[in-house]
């Protein structure tokens, strides 16, 4: 009898958990204004950035809310910021941003990853900001956030990446690779013919990061290769992954970087530091290496004499790297978002972009900011290649379970059929748009 | 979810009011009269940790069994749904279509079988090892327990340098000078796993090593001497006196250890990374419920997994007991 009551007891408990998790799943407070500091009578605006706030890129963004907050102190609107560094576990900023967004706490400003434009505007985490930014700052910009035709976040900075050379090694064994220029960018053959001179020279021949696949790394650097190759991943709307995750094209792109494992050119084995070491020819990077090369490897890397940077090699396109970190307004229960359109502005500025991309040594995300970049620097490659054969990652959402299956077919392309690999992770990432229709 | 938590808290008074208030009317029948304000005063002092085990033990339980019957969605949280029994009729087509959680189920299973007899075998033969007068007996006892107090994450970092796939790599070059070719130990699935049962072993059977110690010191010496008399030799004293004076000891170790194992999460995580052949249950529920934010759906996979684990440790539990 006793069982039984105390059954039933935590039954009832049960039930009513999971009736009050249903029934309260729309008690978001609504046609609240914007959060008013009884004291001084500034609008607050609240923003959480991606970064720890000591670092130089936090440092950075710091110094531009001191000044936002300056010059809008007349205006009463104050800007208050959070850091939450991001990292690969469970404390990173990712989580932070969905506790938030569960306990109703979700900031007005947030910085996203731009590949989850899709989702986060889907879901409806991201604020239109379409009408708020005016039109001639939009065009302004290299790449923009956007998602079903409407504007969602404007990037903090741009990033692209390439194929950074050890220019010795490359003298010692007489190799020139002088014409491959963005402007000449060179072909798979070509780049395959590079890497044959540096293994026949005794040399490893390229770092292509296929070891880097626990996180967005590997898809972040390898997946020009396939658009280069003429596949895709998606459909344009994104809900669609059979027949061009796991097209020919597609399947040419990954044997491409396939046949670079079996002919000894790259492996899983080379180890984080062999380039900087001097024991690699090449090393397939984004542009915060160039940090690195300038100050951090002297031993090897004297000066940029040392080193330079090769753009993606093209196959029937020539495709490279895209995508930063961005801003956009949140959806949450803040309708009022004049003072959330003043500090984003104040951010995606000219003046902002300048100050945060010296600091960080990224391309500027607007095309305004005077540059100045010599013509063949490393920096010059990256920008060019940006505005020359710049192409983003596919825009879904189902962006995480992309990234996991892109992952996943790198990590086994040593030992798997290409086309087998595909299929399996084709019919996983359409599941899984499927659930998300 | 202020509301909700105001509707939780207010089913939790009337339940600990029904339980007291059971506990009184029943009083009489099991003939120890209570007075209602005893019985008050009893519930109150216990309230406190009744309380703490809510919020923190009871409360997460329920609240994932309320969302493994929604749509919850983490970046919809205000748009939730019941569902009925959707995400388990998902579950089990996610395994009888072979996906990745059918792989996470083989794996875990691997591991679990793996790691369960390794660990305890080694945290008995380490206990028996230093269960010693000699003087350096101590210092291999903290040497032994050494891996527990340090962090999975930086174990895992450690053995990743051990097994890097790397001609330099710590295994691959030491198997090199027997002329063996360097092996990417991780990305391999004939030797993923077994590398993840051999590191997670060594990491927790210092702890298990303690707790046979104090297993073995609750052994009366004079069943030794008395076995000694009878002529008993050492593997004859193991086999009738140290083995039968450890089964309870045994039997806490064996459900702990098995549940600790069905819970694995961090090496597979740190060490390969999401790859079907190194997927478990855990990782399987954090990529769904995190990564892919199907909370719901991770919700369902957790109660499976508690009623799968819960009644395997039942049964451990009747086995035992049955034979004790």
């Amino acid at each position: 009898m006793k069982k039984l009551v105390n059954f039933l007891l935590v039954l009832t408990l049960a039930c009513v958990t999971t009736l009050s998790v249903v029934a309260c799943g729309g008690s978001a407070t609504d046609g609240e204004s914007g959060e008013v500091d009884p004291a001084t009578g500034n609008t607050i605006v609240k923003i959480l950035f991606h970064v720890d706030e000591k670092s130089t890129e936090g440092q950075a963004y710091k110094k531009r809310i001191e000044a936002f907050n300056a010059a809008y102190k007349d205006k009463n609107i104050k800007a208050s910021a959070t850091y939450k560094a991001r990292s690969a576990g469970a404390a990173g900023y990712e989580t932070e941003l969905l506790n938030n967004q569960v306990s109703g706490t979700l900031a007005d400003i947030i910085t996203f990853d731009a590949p989850n434009t899709a989702s986060y505007a889907n879901s409806e985490l991201l604020y239109d900001i379409t009408s708020l930014v005016p039109k001639d700052v939009q065009d302004d910009f290299f790449s923009l956030n956007t998602y079903g035709g409407k504007l969602y976040g404007l990037p903090i900075q741009e990033s692209s990446a390439g194929f950074y050379y050890n220019k010795k090694i490359f003298r010692e064994h007489g190799i020139d690779v002088s014409s491959y220029t963005v402007e000449n960018p060179w072909t798979f053959a070509q780049f395959k013919d590079v890497c044959k001179q540096l293994k026949d020279s005794g040399v490893t021949a390229v770092d292509m990061r296929i070891d880097a696949t626990k996180d967005e790394t590997a898809t972040y650097l390898l997946y020009p290769f396939i658009y280069a190759a003429g596949g895709e991943f998606t459909s344009a709307d994104g809900y669609t992954a059979t027949g061009y995750f796991n097209s020919s094209k597609t399947a040419d792109g990954f044997n491409f970087i396939k046949s670079l494992i079996e002919e000894g050119y790259t492996s899983y084995a080379i180890g984080a530091t062999d380039f900087f070491d001097g024991s690699v020819g090449m090393y397939l990077s984004s542009g915060w290496t160039i940090p690195d090369l300038d100050h951090k490897y002297k031993a090897v890397f004297a000066s940029r004499d040392d080193w330079g940077l090769l753009p993606y090699p093209k196959s029937e396109v020539a495709a490279s790297a895209t995508g930063s970190w961005s801003f956009g307004i949140t959806n949450n229960h803040h309708t009022d978002k004049t003072a959330a359109k003043e500090l984003l502005l104040w951010l995606a500025s000219t003046e902002s972009s300048e100050a945060i991309t010296t600091a960080t040594g990224m391309i500027p995300a607007r095309k305004s900011v005077n540059t100045d970049y010599e013509q063949g620097s490393p920096e010059y490659t990256l920008l060019k290649q940006l505005e020359t054969s710049g192409r983003e990652r596919p825009v879904t959402v189902a962006y995480p379970t992309f990234s996991t299956c892109f992952n996943q077919v790198v990590s086994a392309l040593g030992s798997g059929d290409v086309t087998s690999l595909l299929n399996t992770q084709a019919n996983t990432l359409q599941n899984e748009m499927n659930r998300l229709k | 979810m202020t509301v909700s938590a105001l509707i939780i808290a207010a089913v939790f008074v009337v339940v600990f009011a029904l339980f007291a208030f059971y506990d009184v009317v029943t009083s009489r029948r099991r003939k120890v009269k209570y007075r209602i304000w005893t019985a008050m005063t009893a519930y109150l002092m216990l309230l406190p940790a009744i309380v703490l085990a809510f919020l923190f033990v009871l409360l997460p339980i329920l609240y994932s069994l309320g969302y493994a019957f929604t749509d919850y969605y983490l970046l919809k949280p205000n748009n939730i749904s019941y569902i009925g029994f959707e995400n388990f009729k998902q579950v089990f087509q996610e395994i009888a279509g072979r996906g990745t959680l059918y792989h996470a189920l083989i794996n875990t299973t691997e591991f679990v079988v793996g790691v369960v007899p390794l660990q305890i075998g080694l945290a008995l033969a380490l206990a028996l090892f230093v269960n010693k007068t000699y003087k350096s007996a101590k210092v291999f006892k903290v040497c032994f327990f050494a891996p527990v107090v340090i962090s999975l994450s930086v174990t895992s970092f450690l053995w990743l340098q051990i097994l890097s796939p790397s001609e330099k790599g710590l295994l691959n070059s030491l198997l090199g000078v027997l002329g063996v070719k360097p092996r990417d130990w991780l990305r391999d699935p004939a030797t993923a796993m077994p590398c993840i049962i051999v590191l997670s072993a060594w990491q927790g059977c210092g702890y298990q090593m303690l707790i046979v110690l104090s297993g073995l010191s609750n052994i009366q010496q004079n069943l030794y001497e008395a076995a000694s008399l009878d002529g008993a030799g050492a593997w004859h004293k193991f086999t009738a006196v140290t083995w039968p004076g450890l089964r309870s000891t045994f039997v806490y170790i064996i459900i702990t250890v098995f549940i600790g194992a069905c819970r694995i999460l961090t090496q597979p995580m740190l060490m390969t990374g999401y790859q079907d052949h190194t997927v478990t249950l855990s990782y399987y529920m954090y990529q769904q419920g995190y990564t892919y934010r199907w909370v719901g759906y991770s919700s369902a996979v957790a109660l499976l997994m508690t009623i799968v684990i819960g009644t395997i440790t039942l049964i451990q539990r009747r086995v035992f007991r049955e034979k004790d």
